[in-house]
């Protein structure tokens, strides 16, 4: 029992990861917390329902699914947040607030209110038998999505060029546009993976739900800031440790706490995050700042 | 003369203006307020519950209106699934002139709307919110109009009883009045009637992650023979989903609020599932038409029983302006409170003695192969209903 909430742990914080690197990257960048990040979630949901309706196999929809949501982060940095660009922290915020509610009514009033069921393949509904326990397919394919995706983006920030700019970006901005990069890419690569991100992490989530509603991106963005928070605003490392901490916790209290102290849960893990807080004001593992003389 | 002038100004407005609303009040118009979301968490709900109100309306409005004489005018504004909000546009509402309130299917904001109207005397019916504590958490002008949690739940636990089911795991959420209240209901009834309750989980509401509460079902030393729950969407599908993944097979009862198309296309995994309806359109009865009707005038098919209850909460209102005779909310109030055997779609309809929650038919649906089948229709014996 005690392994099984274990995976069950794991493969939550993972998705939690995902999608708290997700908000991290375009942080660490540009300053802005993109709360419609829940939104690119339930649009790459729509994208795979929409291609399984036309009748593409399951991987393609996946495929077209995560290149929406990814997309759909760089037009939403082109139309939204471009114009916006150098304004407070409070103005960006605001906008994200706003896209972020723009895009639910959209699909509210465009799609339809209902969740709409996605039928996934049934060998991902099933589970395999290791002896005494079961685990499902669904939880081991989320694991392996979120540490694959988790090493290539290490790789990507480590190995390539633009990861090299963005890691510097991410540092100082300012001394890397002196340096001749040109911010509007660095910044549309920022919104790029993040959507890829959030594209990955719907399709995960999703696959646990079996539908996908208009507002399905809200509770997911909750949980990526506050992962984002734990871990350390901006740092990388620290929105994936802040996710599977999170994920591990709410899955652990879950699992461990009598009847009637259950409703409570959230309120416990929320308190968990403050006590991090009080004791950690920057978080686990605190972005880098240079210091300027 | 400048002061004579302008006061020879005010009183032509006033003339005009006094005019005006004497021949509003001489054209025999109705007006009903609609607090209902449009948007947000309710809106699946609301929206197919409104369509089929309006649909009666439109079909009263072309016969004279409400009693063959007063024309409805349906004034309906957008609570975004808000229960505050809900507050702001009923009072709004209240202002233009509604003399009927129509509130959301879900008990908080009805009750935010309700105590508005209350003190107005205004009658007040939410389109499908079924609990039972409603009514009298506002008082006397509130009226449900779907079969209410606690006769839903004795009707699915007299069959689970019937079915030979012994042992149930209830699962709540502490989120809204029906997810927790329901499945308790069931089982205060299985309990009475010789069956256990072996387990109890919670969930939040919107919450992506079950698999906790699963593994701890799987590891109960005492397996039920089946879970109990009111959880809806999106939690619902989750739920099932994730409990099959896992290789669980105890089957799963639910209510009203899970017999959508999107459960319905959830196909093989929701095999078995059995839920409530307020009525079942067999072939040749009047729900059967309806739906025909409903489909002309909407351009699609229902998608619930939804459309059918916002169609009878028409012909309640009708029945009740022809006993009162006129359009004042008190007489209408007391015309609806006296309902009795008041023949509806789906079937007989009664408020009278009732604490203003509707004695009206529940019907038991399975899904099986991606097909809603009937299984029984009920009435379940008052004596069995627990108290809200």
């Amino acid at each position: 029992m005690i392994a099984q909430q274990i995976i069950n742990a794991v493969s939550l914080g993972g998705v939690y990861a995902l999608l708290a690197l997700g908000l991290a990257i375009v942080f660490s960048i540009v300053g802005l917390i993109n709360f419609a990040h829940g939104e690119l979630m339930t649009l790459s949901g729509y994208a795979l329902l929409a291609s399984l309706v036309l009748g593409f196999p399951f991987p393609v929809a996946v495929l077209v699914a995560v290149t929406c949501g990814a997309l759909a982060a760089v037009a939403m940095e082109r139309i939204a947040f471009r114009p916006m660009r150098g304004a407070s922290v409070t103005s960006l915020l605001l906008t994200s607030f706003a896209v972020s509610s723009l895009l639910k009514v959209i699909f509210q009033n465009g799609i339809s209110a209902r969740p709409q069921a996605v039928a996934m393949p049934s060998w991902m509904t099933g589970a395999f038998s290791f002896g005494d326990f079961t685990i499902g397919v669904g939880p081991s394919i989320s694991i392996l999505v979120s540490a694959l995706a988790l090493i290539a983006l290490e790789l990507f920030l480590r190995r390539s060029v633009t990861g090299t700019a963005m890691r510097a970006a991410a540092e100082d901005f300012d001394v890397v546009r002196l340096m001749g990069i040109p911010a509007s890419r660095i910044i549309a690569t920022a919104f790029l993976l993040s959507g890829l991100l959030a594209g990955l992490a719907a399709m995960l989530w999703v696959a646990q739900r079996a539908s996908v509603d208009p507002l399905m991106g809200f509770t997911p963005v909750l949980k990526a800031f506050i992962a984002a928070v734990v871990g350390g605003l901006g740092s990388l490392p620290g929105a994936v440790a802040g996710g599977f901490l999170l994920g591990i916790i709410e899955v652990l209290l879950q699992a461990t706490l009598p009847g009637a102290i259950a409703p409570y849960r959230d309120a416990i893990v929320l308190s968990g995050v403050i006590a991090v807080l009080l004791l950690r004001p920057q978080g686990l593992i605190p972005a880098v700042r240079v210091q300027r003389s | 003369m400048p002061n004579l002038y302008r006061l020879h100004r005010a009183a032509l407005c006033a003339a005009v203006f006094g005019i005006a609303a004497v021949s509003t009040a001489s054209a025999e118009e109705i007006i009903i307020g609609a607090a209902t979301a449009q948007t947000g968490v309710l809106a699946p709900y609301d929206q197919p519950a409104l369509a089929g109100l309006r649909m009666a309306l439109d079909e009263l409005n072309a016969k004279g209106g409400l009693g063959g004489k007063y024309t409805v005018k349906l004034m309906i504004k957008d609570t975004r699934s808000d229960t505050a909000q809900t507050a702001t546009v009923a009072q709004e509402l209240i202002d233009a002139g509604a003399k009927i309130m129509i509130t959301p299917c879900d008990a908080d904001p009805s009750i935010s709307a309700g105590q508005l109207t209350q003190p107005l005397g205004i009658p007040t019916l939410t389109l499908c919110g079924s609990a039972p504590v409603l009514t009298g958490a506002v008082g006397d002008v509130m009226f449900g109009t779907y079969p209410a949690d606690n006769v839903q739940a004795t009707a699915v636990a007299d069959f689970a009883v019937s079915e030979g089911k012994k042992k149930v795991f209830l699962l709540t959420s502490p989120d809204t009045t029906y997810t927790a209240n329901l499945p308790e209901y069931f089982g205060k009834v299985f309990e009475k009637k010789g069956g256990a309750i072996v387990g109890r989980g919670t969930f939040t509401m919107g919450q992506p992650d079950f698999s906790a509460e699963i593994t701890n079902i799987k590891g109960l030393a005492d397996k039920p023979d089946l879970i109990m729950t009111a959880a809806y969407e999106p939690d619902f599908p989750a739920f099932i989903q994730q409990l099959r993944g896992a290789g669980v097979t105890i089957p799963v009862y639910g209510a009203d609020a899970i017999g959508t198309p999107t459960i319905k296309a959830l196909g093989k995994l929701v095999d078995g599932v059995v839920y409530t309806a307020a009525g079942y359109a067999e072939p040749g009865s009047k729900l059967e038409a309806f739906n025909a009707a409903f489909a002309k005038y909407a351009g699609h098919a229902p998608e619930s029983t939804y459309e059918v209850n916002g169609y009878e909460i028409g012909l309640i209102l009708d029945q009740a302006v022809k006993t009162a005779g006129s359009d004042d909310p008190k007489a209408i109030r007391d015309a609806i409170a006296n309902l009795k055997d008041f023949e509806g779609i789906t079937g007989k309809i009664t408020y009278a003695g009732t604490n203003r929650m509707p004695l009206r038919p529940v019907a038991l649906m399975r899904y099986e192969g991606g097909e809603q089948k009937h299984v029984e229709t009920l009435i379940p014996a008052a004596a069995d209903v627990p108290a809200p």
